[in-house]
């Protein structure tokens, strides 16, 4: 199997470099016969590296560890989901998974362009295998998952097989793991297609709307996806790092969140272009830094020039990503610049208190908020090499900094969808503000009262207030406005206000998760916790929670022994949960984890983790965490999924142009025929 | 100063087109946006006013330092639960909060006694001042910026370069179409 897994690189690699080659020979010549060829390379690419991944995977799932990778991150006893996940648990296979993931995305480009975008498909094509040559190199040459283990002797190497695995790093055998890895890395593979329709845009001169169009879905999937893949890994952080949080601005962490805050900034700006056809330069410049960001995430995450948790994937490749994303930078500047005079805006800005300026304010803080965090993150790699002193620069840094900015993105999500196109008067502003203005003064007011004296907190329920209101006034004016002009009942007429303008809508539903997000980061300026050791029969407080130790079990399964607390829980005097956190110890790979037991509530979390035994008394060392509102960050994410999702449904609207334009241009074409 | 606007069916989506449009002299906001706005800045005033006067906890503190057994965490974050370093920085916390001394005094005791890399953000002093200005400079630079194409795109506009020219995303060619919609029931 991995020689078919060698062949099966190698012929990517092949088929990769052909695609570039054939894609730039197609658009240069503007032969169709070339472009064509260029495509169906890319097709083969794809079918070339299904065929190594599905070797890899082979391997994994049969315990076949004559393969070195195989005998690295997997062990017979290991679940058969979590063997499936070891094909991304180390660099090389993780590598191959990017690059197979690249193929998929090529693939479904090549087909969905095969009659359309004729004139920048070659170019597309080309910067899609180019980034997939550069991919295919990397795991052939530098990565390879398809080596033998071999077994060096005093008579020589041979090749070996080893008994069992080393099994998967225990921290990541948790359910979220097994998803976290694979949407993080659709959503920075993802970038690459706006960001190869923005080059060919640039190279062919064809600047207008249309690759806006045609990249707007492309953009909004790899954003929804990378978000998911965020929420996910601070979802794994929250239940298996034990720490109670699930966000502690880790280096691995903040690179995930830097292209998906720029990509936001590209998916809001791009309505000014499509709207007043404004902000073109900037749009390809947001197009350019996403994908730079998403390559540059990979190779922070890899290189190991920062310390992080995340070190289990790191290796010497940092070399290689540096070349990529120089190469990057200069041949997607350069056109920029060459291109400069085809981006001329096409309108005037009427006002500041615009729609228009609030894009502009919201990508001026989240371009900001890229700044400081890219700056943060790459500070202390800066400070070894200027003062050749070591500093941290963790969560106080990044929480100083990036509060007050997402605080005022948290007011834009509410003020800036209200604003008018083109001009907005002072009644205007007032008719939409002083109602969810006056509502949010006294829930804040109320908040006071009642004991909230952590200001950024008590700021961002005043604000999500506010912006909820905001949101659910324009669904409920659209909808009675509808109510009146079509007799339709209130459900109807809002079904229809958002099916006829899905992306307006979608937006608005994911603005509403954005403030279900913020509301749920205000309930860590709550947090309470408590540690105690514990034997049958001991009682430990936290907060109104009083928690009994009903003994201690141990266990033993295939592939990890266990220790477990038995805990009953009351609250306020009545019964409220059963919790068994677990101190487990991975056979394969001798390693200790522990399992939190969590009871998530509406209001709270209650968090239990074993820490283990103590050595002098034998007494569990139990650590209690109360974490309020956590529940709200997960409820968050699924609402910015649905918006998303409901914003990229086809709206009625959008539908009935597309007809017309066809029927426009059938008729056209019938004209020519005569 | 008036300015047409299609109203091109039900729903705020479209009335949003012109209800922002000013008629007549400009207003000077009234009274009541006026008192409501500055009633939520005193109370957002008293509130950080509260926050600041908070005494510090083992907790707060916990987050502002990192735990110095090799961990590369922050203290609250050791993933070294029954860790004896942490336990011990804990002790030394509490004598100081016990001692009366404030978060500032504190964080310094803590970077005299373990060294400056105790502290999970750098003191704004020296070259680690650049740390903490360049964020805030970022953004007062890209206001600049924001506001200098504001003051560009207010002048006048940029001749059509000859490849927008031709493209379908004219304003009024899409407003015609959707009125031509909305005569014959499409919209």
């Amino acid at each position: 199997m991995n020689q078919v897994g060698s062949v099966g690189l190698i012929a990517a690699l092949a088929f990769a470099a052909f695609a570039v080659v054939a894609g730039a020979v197609g658009g240069i010549l503007r032969s169709a016969r070339a472009t064509r060829s260029a495509e169906r390379a890319t097709l083969a690419f794809f079918a070339m590296i299904t065929l190594a991944i599905v070797a890899l995977e082979y391997m994994i799932l049969t315990d076949d560890f004559h393969n070195a990778y195989v005998a690295e991150h997997s062990n017979r006893d290991l679940l058969t989901y979590y063997k499936v996940a070891a094909l991304w648990a180390g660099q090389e296979g993780s590598l191959l998974f990017w690059t197979w993931l690249l193929s998929i995305y090529s693939a479904l480009v090549v087909w969905q362009n095969r009659k359309k975008n004729r004139q920048l498909m070659p170019y597309v094509v080309a910067v899609l295998m180019g980034t997939g040559t550069f991919f295919s190199l990397l795991v052939f040459f530098v990565a390879n998952p398809f080596q033998e283990l071999s077994l060096v002797t005093s008579a020589g190497t041979q090749a070996f097989s080893a008994p069992d695995g080393n099994g998967l790093n225990p921290l990541l055998q948790y359910h979220a793991m097994v998803i976290h890895p694979p949407m993080l890395y659709l959503g920075y593979v993802g970038m690459v297609v706006p960001f190869a329709f923005a080059m060919a845009a640039l190279i062919t001169r064809q600047l207008g709307d249309n690759w806006i169009r045609t990249t707007r879905r492309w953009t909004m999937v790899p954003w929804m996806l990378l978000g998911c893949g965020i929420l996910l890994g601070g979802n794994w952080a929250y239940a298996v790092l034990g720490w109670g949080g699930y966000w502690g601005w880790d280096p691995v962490e903040n690179a995930s969140l830097l292209p998906w805050l720029s990509g936001t900034a590209f998916l809001h700006s791009v309505m000014i272009q499509e709207k007043r056809g404004m902000l073109k330069v900037w749009n390809v410049v947001l197009v350019i830094l996403t994908f730079f960001l998403s390559i540059f995430g990979t190779f922070l995450t890899r290189s190991g020039i920062v310390s992080s948790v995340h070190a289990f994937a790191q290796s010497n490749i940092g070399p290689f990503f540096a070349v990529f994303l120089s190469i990057i930078l200069f041949f997607s500047v350069t056109l920029l610049f060459l291109r400069l005079d085809h981006l001329k805006s096409e309108n005037k800005l009427d006002s500041m208190v615009s729609r228009e300026s609030g894009f502009l304010f919201n990508n001026w803080i989240l371009l900001a908020l890229v700044f400081a965090v890219l700056w943060g993150t790459l500070f202390p790699v800066i400070s070894k090499a200027v003062q050749n002193v070591t500093v941290t620069v963790g969560a106080p840094f990044f929480n100083k900094v990036a509060i007050p900015m997402g605080l005022l993105l948290l007011l834009l999500t509410g003020a800036g969808p209200l604003l008018a196109w083109r001009k907005t008067s002072f009644q205007s502003l007032k008719r939409n503000f002083t109602l969810p203005l006056i509502l949010a003064l006294i829930a804040g007011i109320a908040l006071a009262v009642a004991g909230v004296r952590d200001f950024y907190a008590w700021m961002t329920f005043f604000l999500a207030i506010f912006v909820t209101i905001c949101i659910l006034g324009e669904f409920g004016k659209g909808a009675l406005t509808r109510m009146r002009t079509t007799r339709e009942n209130f459900a109807l007429a809002l079904y229809n206000l958002t099916m006829r303008n899905t992306r307006r809508y979608g937006g608005y539903v994911v603005h509403l998760g954005i403030v279900l997000l913020f509301i749920g980061f205000a309930g860590q300026a709550f947090k309470t916790d408590t540690k105690g050791l514990m034997q049958e029969g001991d009682l430990l407080r936290v907060k109104n929670y009083l928690l009994r130790c009903d003994g201690l079990t141990t266990g033993d399964t295939p592939n990890y022994e266990y220790t477990r607390a038995l805990i009953t829980v009351t609250k306020d005097g009545q019964a409220f949960a059963s919790m068994h956190p677990e101190k487990r110890f991975y056979k394969a790979s001798q390693q200790p984890t522990s399992y939190v037991a969590i009871h998530p509530t509406l209001s709270e979390d209650l968090y239990v983790v074993l820490a283990g035994v103590d050595s002098d008394t034998g007494k569990a060392i139990v650590q209690v965490f109360v974490n309020p509102l956590v529940m709200w960050v997960w409820i968050g994410g699924v609402v910015v999924l649905l918006g998303t999702l409901l914003a990229l449904v086809p709206s009625r609207v959008e539908r009935e142009m597309a007809e017309l334009r066809q029927t426009q241009e059938l008729a056209v074409q019938a004209g020519d025929g005569f | 100063m008036t300015s047409k606007t299609t109203v091109r069916g039900p729903g705020s989506e479209f009335r949003s087109q012109n209800r922002g449009i000013t008629h007549g002299r400009p207003r000077t906001p009234d009274l009541g946006l006026r008192t409501i706005l500055l009633t939520v800045t005193l109370l957002a005033a008293s509130v950080a006013r509260a926050d600041t006067a908070r005494q510090p906890t083992v907790e707060s503190l916990g987050n502002q330092v990192q735990c110095v057994c090799g961990c590369v965490a922050p203290l609250n974050q050791c993933p070294h639960i029954d860790c004896a370093t942490r336990t011990e920085m804990q002790a030394f916390m509490k004598k100081e909060i016990a001692d009366g001394k404030n978060e500032t005094a504190i964080l310094q005791d803590l970077s005299l006694r373990y060294g400056v890399q105790v502290l999970a953000a750098p003191p704004a002093r020296g070259f680690n001042l650049a740390v903490w200005i360049l964020p805030g400079a970022g953004l007062l630079a890209g206001l600049g910026i924001v506001l200098v194409i504001v003051r560009r795109w207010r002048g006048k506009p940029a001749p059509l370069s000859p490849a927008a020219a031709s493209l379908p995303s004219d304003p009024k060619m899409l407003r015609a179409v959707e009125e031509e919609m909305k005569s014959t029931r499409l919209g």
